[in-house]
């Protein structure tokens, strides 16, 4: 059995270990640190220009060739994907830049040199994930007409329902637009679209409950603006039927399993798809036989 | 409570025997045998085969472990067996062994999931409360998570094990079986430096394998390193190598598969300890036996401020323990598998048994 | 783009001595000091724009003959799109600069080959660079050594660029721009522009677009 240390994140590489006060950059501050990358948020060239800074920190557990060579794909991978997408006209954060390269960076303590990982800067996108606006509209929805699903008839809830079913089909129209650029999203939750532009003042997870900030005075949650498709760290370029039915399986799946009261809106986000995308009829008809294999993913989540 | 356990899902038997004292403190094996079919260098084992030595083993091992464990038929509680997965015919000569001791002691049969058996005994033994498992070996490939009374899969092999893909290009490299493939691999990566291209394949929390042999296998065939190799020719290897680019050995083959396929299992087991927010990982099953495996994940454990807990070979490898451990477990809750149902099966997926012994 | 400057530093005619042929150009002079985010302090960047320059030509010349006291990037203004695309070549070749990773022979020709999308740097000189012909010229100088100062750049400047300064704004660069021309060095000629049924889309939504393809394509300059 191996001890446990104390973990510390590891020092930002070249240049972001800069942070000197001449320049408006204040230090990149960490989101998240997922397995595979961490995420901070500053800007690029200027504060006139929010950025996400990606970073995908060597792994020392590698092979040292091996590791470079996976950062460097993986990191390029994402950058291209970015890139294309922006030139087709999806909605997708842009790529500012992107150092596949690696970089040195001198361990603090010791003083050895070692291989720091590759960065990616891309825009901000400001908004909710669309996990928090559905859990918001759900929870809206279940304040205002209870959880009687069956009554009938009440104009103001079939006019949310109408808005949400026009959000949904927004979403799939971004997914359309996505597989019909020939790129793949392989991670797509509800967690990875934005919905631009919305504030729903909601506290991130594991800071307690939403607050009912950010709304319009009636206490509706805004489902207008542009969805945008966010983290392309598995994704990839396919013309597979195959890639492109798991990625809406995923998204179904992901609504399945955290917007209970949603779900059965999903036909929606496949109309938009199919609205946006000329090969979606032979995609859809895939996904039916994804949905019968089902594997194990139906344990996940 | 005292159960008799006995595995033979692939090329080992084990009988392996079990106590758990009534005042609930820490299980105590009392016997744990073993026995290993090997073939020579280049072949594989076959299932006719593997059971009739299986068959030929079985009751010699029983025998043996009730003698190691000094007790005797009236002290077992229930005789545990491999339900599946695994190869069928042996799996069938040990449903066999355990039905008849069954009617033979008049005691109850419970059918365990080998799978379950590793992750059990690997808890027992590394005293890991809620690890992520790695479970790797010759047959399977899986990143399990525990969640409400279901050991659930959240990445696994997409074509063959790691452990099969090691020994096929055993098999390829005439490397000895004895003790095991794996181990000689291990061994002779450690004399290798050369890390030749390989294909990594990981999809979100799944891999596969077949793309890494089929390449390390052409490298093999490319360099004249498959087949029977004699001592002479391996010891004017350094020479060979030291040229950059120069032809590599057997040992940079092996070396260069060992670093390629464990890092993919470290990288997908590393992905699901995010997901799930975990920070021990247990590596059970047969290559998880192999240091430089447990050494890379004890680096990614340490990088996420958590632990790495594995076995050593008793464990680890196949054995009967385990399957004592997993079933009394099962039988404590009031599981029994009827003679009539004391099957076996091929497929049997870790997530279908459910879990009534934990929270 | 809107970029906010971040600090513009006027130097008024009368505190150098200009000779009499140019003080024309120094009567609206604006080099911009520029701090890029990231990059080290020690490193400030000067960029001036100018219009109707007379003395191309002989600017080339001195660039060609390899004269150390005119090292600068020298861009032909006709294809920047925007502040943005041309500091994003900035960034791209500091960086470089500071990683050891220069294709070229110093960090001011390397800015030149970063505002290229391909690898050839004696074509990106070509589409990007100073031309006998360029009217309109924009003059980076990234302060390699502590002698590069505001002062010391702008009194260079001042006596050997015949043209009239103008501020290094994306309004004023929009005028000078080629979109044509530059959507053709990005082969971006068939970029798609977004439909304009989009929510809060402006007309600027086909402008942006190119914009940001363009900094990916500088990013990923490149990439193998």
């Amino acid at each position: 059995m191996h001890t446990t240390h104390e973990y510390t994140p590891p020092p930002l590489p070249p240049p972001f270990h800069h942070h000197h006060q001449t320049t408006p950059a204040n230090p990149p501050t960490l989101l998240t640190q997922g397995a595979e990358a961490h995420l901070y948020k500053t800007h690029y060239l200027s504060a006139a220009h929010p950025a996400a800074l990606k970073i995908r920190p060597s792994k020392p557990y590698r092979h040292p060739i091996l590791d470079r060579r996976l950062t460097r794909q993986r990191i390029l991978q994402e950058a291209r994907c970015l890139a294309k997408l922006v030139r087709e006209g999806v909605s997708v954060p842009a790529l500012y830049a992107v150092d596949w390269e690696g970089q040195t960076v001198t361990d603090a303590d010791t003083g050895a040199e070692r291989y720091g990982g590759a960065w990616l800067l891309m825009e901000w996108v400001e908004g909710d994930v669309v996990r928090v606006v559905v859990r918001e509209w759900e929870g809206y929805m279940l304040r205002h007409f209870g959880d009687d699903r069956d009554v009938d008839g009440h104009v103001e809830r079939k006019r949310e329902e109408d808005r949400m079913k026009d959000f949904l089909r927004r979403i799939g129209g971004a997914v359309g637009k996505l597989h019909a650029a020939g790129v793949i999203h392989g991670d797509l939750t509800t967690s990875n679209l934005i919905l631009r532009g919305t504030n729903l003042g909601v506290k991130k997870e594991g800071e307690g409950d939403a607050v009912d900030e950010g709304r319009d005075g009636l206490g509706h949650v805004g489902l207008e603006g542009e969805v945008v498709l966010i983290d392309f760290g598995l994704a990839g370029q396919s013309v597979q039927d195959e890639d492109r039915a798991v990625d809406l399986y995923v998204l179904e799946r992901a609504f399945g399993s955290t917007h209970p009261r949603t779900e059965g809106f999903f036909a929606e986000v496949l109309e938009g798809y199919r609205a946006s995308y000329r090969g979606s009829v032979s995609v859809l008809k895939r996904l039916e036989e994804v949905r019968m294999r089902g594997r194990k993913k139906s344990m996940l989540g | 409570m005292i159960a008799v356990g006995i595995e033979g899902s692939a090329n080992k038997i084990g009988v392996g025997i079990i106590f758990h004292p009534e005042d609930g403190s820490t299980p105590q094996v009392l016997a744990n045998v073993r026995h290993t079919y090997v073939t020579p260098p280049g072949e594989g084992f076959l299932p006719k085969d593997t059971a009739r030595h299986h068959r030929a083993w079985v009751v010699k091992l029983v025998k043996q472990a009730l003698q190691d464990a000094r007790i005797t038929v009236k002290d077992v509680d229930c005789i545990c067996y491999t339900k599946g997965p695994g190869m069928g015919a042996p799996l069938q000569s040990c449903a066999i062994a355990a039905r008849m001791l069954s009617l033979l002691w008049g005691k109850e049969l419970v059918g365990v999931n080998h799978c379950v058996g590793h992750i059990e005994m690997g808890r027992a033994i590394t005293g890991a409360q809620n690890p992520v498992v790695l479970y790797v070996s010759g047959g399977n490939t899986q990143v399990i998570a525990y969640s409400s009374q279901r050991y659930r899969i959240f990445g696994e092999t997409l074509d063959i094990a790691v452990g099969n893909c090691l020994d096929r290009f055993a098999r390829t490299l005439h490397i000895s079986n004895d003790p095991a493939p794996g181990y000689n691999i291990e061994q002779l990566a450690k004399k290798g430096k050369r890390l030749m291209d390989l294909p990594y394949t990981v999809k979100g929390m799944d891999i596969s394998m077949s793309g890494v042999l089929a390449a390390i296998d052409a490298l093999a065939v490319q360099y004249g390193l498959n087949g029977e190799w004699n001592e002479k020719e391996e010891s004017t290897g350094p020479a060979l190598e030291a040229a950059d680019g120069g032809k590599p050995t057997r040992a940079d083959l092996c070396f260069s598969l060992q670093e390629t396929v464990y890092s993919m299992l470290v990288e997908i087991t590393e992905r699901a300890m995010a997901h799930v927010g975990s920070k021990e990982v247990l590596i059970v099953g047969g290559v998880g036996c192999n240091e430089r495996l447990q050494e890379m994940m004890g680096i990614m454990a340490r990088d996420r401020g958590g632990t790495v807990h594995a076995t050593d070979e008793r464990y680890c490898i196949d054995n009967g323990i385990m399957i004592a451990q997993a079933g009394l477990m099962a039988y404590k809750t009031g599981f029994r598998t009827p003679l009539k149902d004391a099957t076996c099966t091929q497929r049997f997926r870790t997530d279908e048994v459910l879990v009534k012994w934990r929270d | 783009m809107d970029l906010s400057r971040i600090s513009i530093l006027e130097k008024k005619t009368t505190e150098f001595s200009v000779p009499k042929s140019i003080a024309c150009a120094m009567s609206s002079s604006l080099l911009e000091t520029i701090d890029l985010a990231h990059l080290p302090p020690s490193m400030p960047v000067y960029v001036a724009l100018y219009r109707d320059v007379k003395n191309a030509a002989s600017l080339r010349q001195q660039l060609i003959s390899g004269n150390a006291d005119f090292e600068y990037a020298f861009i032909d203004a006709s294809m920047v799109l925007s502040r943005a695309h041309a500091l994003s070549a900035v960034f791209r070749a500091v960086n470089d600069s500071i990683n050891g990773r220069l294709k070229s022979r110093n960090v001011h020709s390397e800015i030149v080959f970063s505002f290229s999308p391909a690898n050839n740097i004696a074509e990106s000189f070509r589409k990007f660079g100073i031309a006998d012909s360029t009217k309109d010229l924009l003059v980076i100088k990234v302060s390699t050594t502590p002698e590069i100062t505001h002062d010391s750049v702008a009194a260079h400047l001042s006596q050997h660029v015949e043209g009239s300064v103008v501020p290094f704004d994306d309004d004023t660069l929009s005028n000078i721009a080629d979109v044509t021309k530059i959507k053709k060095a990005y082969k971006l000629g068939a970029l798609k522009t977004p439909p304009p049924t989009q929510p809060n889309g402006t007309h600027d939504d086909g402008t942006k677009q190119l914009e940001l393809s363009v900094l990916g394509a500088i990013a990923l300059r490149g990439a193998t």
